[in-house]
């Protein structure tokens, strides 16, 4: 195992090695060295996908506990460890997976390697720590909830994803949330943290060589065979059979939407072709609805999209806030002809190599940190492959004026829809002084 | 490599090497090559900013910025997005100047770009009257949101009616008197060369980036030096308000008037705020103890050299939690206060802090546009070329006593404002405080704002704020 790995790829100056520990582990090696600084990323397949009703939020509270305790380092050492060294450190859950990473010196990552190592195999998953970190969750839960578009958000997810986990949010509920067991905890522990469901992204100054052995003697230990369990049934949403409409009312003065459509899984070709309609919709001054909606009608003060590509299933959204005095019906009768207009018209190929350059611009960014590149490249490893991650500007370019307009036409039917309205509150509506605040003319 | 978990003994030596210039127009140009660097970053700074605006028309330093990019006298608003978005390129702008970054390859676009917005801004009716509205209805929303409001009313509790005390866009009542002929007027009189800081950080040749900056600036009007008088602030003294908001959490924020970025006690401050307030993870000893502790929050933070600038800034300590944990919240930031107040640091707990911020130090810029915003402050503070190494000499030399010291003559826990904002009433904060009402300050009739939108929460959760 610790002769020279050959040099799989390059990007960003980086060059790629990758390998796979006798464990299972997979291991990506991306040396760069224009700064003495080494990112440690350590991803594990497991998200809100792997959740049930009744453990709904459990990964996510999980990377909390990962900070609380394991056999070598108790209590708060993985933070001391951290800072001791110069070093940072965070962790985040997604729907499909959950990450931790360090950023630390050159001369010193090993430490990194070591912590993961050992709480990757002996978690304490202290009773009372289990007790005091859920009130912590249940606090970031409320601020959650103080948020009028995560809470429109979570709706139309709740719709649009029918009877997928990913109708959940990661973070979960307050209900399931409060009556979690440290029991369950730990068999979601057991069960998915282990070095075949995992992939390690270290990059930026070291050795590939010498840094590979450090990795085998730290995470290649032999592990026991992973015990049967059942997969959580996730149905992929069926073709929706019309629009669904919800509403909700927020306290404040504004008319807010998001649309979302189902869409394709990572790596799908319809989830490139989606990220150059979301660039042409939202992507700059220039783009389509925010020239026509923001600055050419001052029909919404802001209009964003998102192609959320996950691993089973996606999702295409759509997020405005209507401009005061603005009626919704008016905003939304505008995306409307605007999303038909994609349907109906050819876009001209100037306007879609702009599209093209604007995303291709965005690798300079996506490369600029070491951190920054191990993300990138770990989240396509542990959602699809690596390599998408290279391939994905050819993907973008392939891209042709028929096939964006197809997209269009099959994902962004109103026939398959969801719309999510905020709109003020009776009390907020009826305010003299915020009516007057509000009456302003437009066009 | 150290398997020990000991971070080395030396102090590291660090600088952010680059070239000094005084371009003919007198603007000051700084610039950091960097091989290999991804991404080009422009910083141009001028002096001045809100304490420039016009009594009444409050916000126009702000706006001048943000809309210098819609529109010179070489071209309009949408040939400049033509030109830089494809390149991966962004230009914004707000009170202190523009700034903005592009693929590295075109950086001499975004120069040219920057420059013409520096020099050209025409400020054209239309676009000004459509960015005010768009601004306008921002702050009517944001009118409503406890965690803006908590944090303005915070500010003008502390800088009372300084500007510092108000936001850089002023108020809805402000922004709408302010017309493009202000605009053109505050570019005019106070975007010229001598007020000007530039800096330029990539993968470039600083003698080419000379010729370029001079060409696009060879007409810039070189102007005069600001002059500026001593700030005028309150006194340190309690005084309560609330923003009265039915939500899950309340923000409360206790705090009051901090020190300037000279101040001698800078660098045991930055100690004593690891110690307290801002050390990572859960190492400082707030975080240990509201969050890991008492599970009170899932933010909490507190700091006084943060906002240390040419003027003071501010001492505050943050959390956001649940109502009924109010009172346990703020008992345990006085408690906290008192304690680094009265009892020296462990050399344990000191060690682990040094630890951090000299092994931190080299780590903190990647980012070509992290290295702009230290060149643009090492030049405003006057710093000297070996500043980052002296920091760190600094930073070793600082004793416990030293941190105890700095706290008990810094902070002041008795005398802090303090505002909430969330469901909780100015009566009864000032009751869980133990603050008299009439200290309370009146709510401020004026609700200001700035926050853009983020509506893209659906895919991730943290374990720590990012």
């Amino acid at each position: 195992m610790t002769t020279e790995l050959p040099v799989l790829a390059t990007k960003a100056g980086a060059s790629i090695r990758e390998t796979a520990l006798a464990n299972g582990l997979r291991v990506l090696l991306v040396e760069r060295h224009l700064d003495p600084v080494v990112a440690v990323m350590l991803w594990y397949r497991v998200g809100s996908r792997d959740e049930d009703e009744r453990t709904a939020g459990v990964s996510h509270f999980l990377e909390h506990m990962m900070f609380k305790g394991s056999s070598a380092f108790g209590k708060g050492e993985v933070d001391r460890v951290t800072t001791l060294l110069g070093g940072s450190n965070n962790a985040f859950t997604t729907n499909d997976h959950t990450a931790y990473w360090f950023e630390l010196a050159s001369d010193r990552f090993e430490a990194a390697l070591l912590i993961e190592a050992d709480r990757m195999r002996a978690l304490l998953l202290d009773p009372l720590e289990f007790a005091a970190e859920k009130a912590v969750v249940l606090e970031e839960l409320a601020m959650g909830l103080d948020d009028p578009w995560r809470r429109l958000t979570e709706l139309a997810q709740e719709a649009v994803f029918g009877r997928h986990p990913y109708r959940r949010p990661i973070i979960g509920h307050a209900d399931a949330l409060k009556r979690l067991t440290v029991e369950e905890m730990r068999a979601h522990y057991a069960r998915h943290y282990r070095p075949e469901n995992a992939i390690l992204v270290v990059c930026g100054d070291f050795d590939s060589r010498s840094t590979l052995r450090i990795v085998e003697s730290h995470l290649g230990a032999p592990w026991p065979a992973a015990l049967l369990v059942d997969e959580p049934f996730r149905p992929v949403p069926t073709e929706p059979v019309g629009e669904k409409r919800f509403t909700m009312t927020w306290d404040d003065e504004c008319h807010r939407v998001a649309m979302v459509w189902p869409s394709g899984a990572v790596g799908s070709k319809e989830d490139w072709v989606l990220d150059v309609v979301s660039t042409l919709l939202t992507g700059g001054r220039l783009s389509r609805l925010h020239r026509r909606l923001v600055l050419e009608r001052g029909l919404a003060t802001t209009v964003s999209t998102q192609n959320d590509a996950r691993v089973d299933c996606g999702a295409f959204w759509l997020m405005a806030e209507c401009a005061q005095g603005v009626a919704p019906e008016r905003l939304e009768k505008a995306i409307d002809d605007e999303l038909a207009r994609l349907c109906d018209e050819t876009i001209p190929a100037k306007e879609l190599d702009r599209a093209k350059k604007i995303i291709a611009s965005g690798e300079a960014y996506d490369s600029e940190t070491v951190s920054d590149l191990a993300e990138e490249l770990g989240e396509f490893a542990i959602d699809a492959h690596w390599r998408l991650s290279l391939e994905s500007l050819d993907h973008i370019r392939a891209v042709t004026v028929a096939e964006v307009r197809d997209a269009a036409r099959r994902v962004l039917a109103t026939s398959r829809r969801v719309v999510a309205w905020s709109h003020p509150t009776e009390k907020q509506r009826k305010s003299p002084a915020k009516r007057a605040a509000s009456s302003g003319k437009r066009r | 490599m150290s398997t020990t978990f000991t971070p080395p003994r030396t102090i590291p030596s660090l600088s952010v090497p680059f070239e000094r210039h005084v371009l003919t127009s007198g603007a000051i140009l700084l610039v950091s090559p960097r091989a290999g660097a991804p991404v080009c970053a422009i910083q141009a700074h001028i002096r001045g900013g809100p304490a420039l605006d016009p009594k009444g028309r409050e916000g126009v330093a702000w706006l001048t910025g943000a809309l210098a990019e819609q529109g010179t006298k070489r071209r309009t608003e949408e040939q400049i997005a033509g030109l830089l978005e494809p390149a991966g390129g962004d230009i914004s702008g707000d009170a202190s100047g523009l700034a903005g970054s592009i693929v590295n390859d075109e950086w001499e676009l975004l120069a040219d770009l920057l420059c013409d917005s520096l020099t050209n801004a025409t400020f054209p009716a239309e676009e000004v009257r459509r960015q005010k509205t768009r601004v306008l209805d921002r702050l009517l929303i944001e009118r409503d949101d406890p965690r803006q409001q908590g944090g303005l009313r915070f500010r003008k509790l502390v800088y009372g009616d300084h500007w510092l005390g108000r936001a850089a866009y002023g108020s809805r009542a402000s922004m709408a008197r302010i017309r493009p002929e202000d605009l053109r007027a505050h570019r005019a009189a106070n975007w010229v060369g001598r007020r000007a800081v530039i800096s330029v950080c990539g993968d470039v040749d600083p003698a080419r980036v000379k010729r370029v900056f001079e060409r696009h600036l060879a007409k810039w009007r070189t102007g005069t030096l600001l002059a500026t008088t001593p700030p005028v602030l309150p006194a340190i003294e309690p005084r309560v308000d609330a923003f009265r908001a039915e939500r899950q959490q309340v923000h409360l924020y206790l705090g009051h008037l901090g020190v300037r970025r000279s101040d001698p006690d800078y660098a045991a401050l930055v100690l004593m705020d690891h110690v307290l307030g801002t050390g990572p993870g859960f190492t400082n000893r707030i975080s240990r103890k509201l969050r890991d502790e008492l599970g009170l929050a899932y933010s909490v933070h507190a700091s006084i050299h943060s906002s240390a600038g040419i003027l003071p800034g501010t001492f505050t300590a943050y959390i956001g939690t649940s109502p009924q944990h109010a009172k346990t919240a703020i008992d345990g930031f006085r408690a906290e206060i008192r304690r680094i107040q009265t009892e020296a640091p462990g050399a344990d707990e000191l060690d682990l802090v040094k630890g951090y911020l000299l092994g931190s130090f080299p780590l903190g810029f990647e980012r070509s546009s992290r290295r702009t915003g230290y060149l643009t402050a090492a030049e405003l503070h006057g710093f000297p070329p070996d500043h980052l190494t002296r920091l760190l000499h600094e930073f070793a030399a600082v004793t416990p006593e030293d941190v105890r010291r700095v706290a008990a003559d810094h902070l002041h826990p008795d005398k802090s404002c303090i505002c909430a904002s969330g469901p909780l009433s100015r009566a009864e904060l000032a009751e869980i405080a133990g603050v008299s009402i009439e200290h309370a300050e009146k709510p401020s009739r004026a609700r200001r704002a700035a926050r853009r939108p983020n509506p893209t929460h659906v895919t991730q959760a943290a374990r720590r704020p990012a």
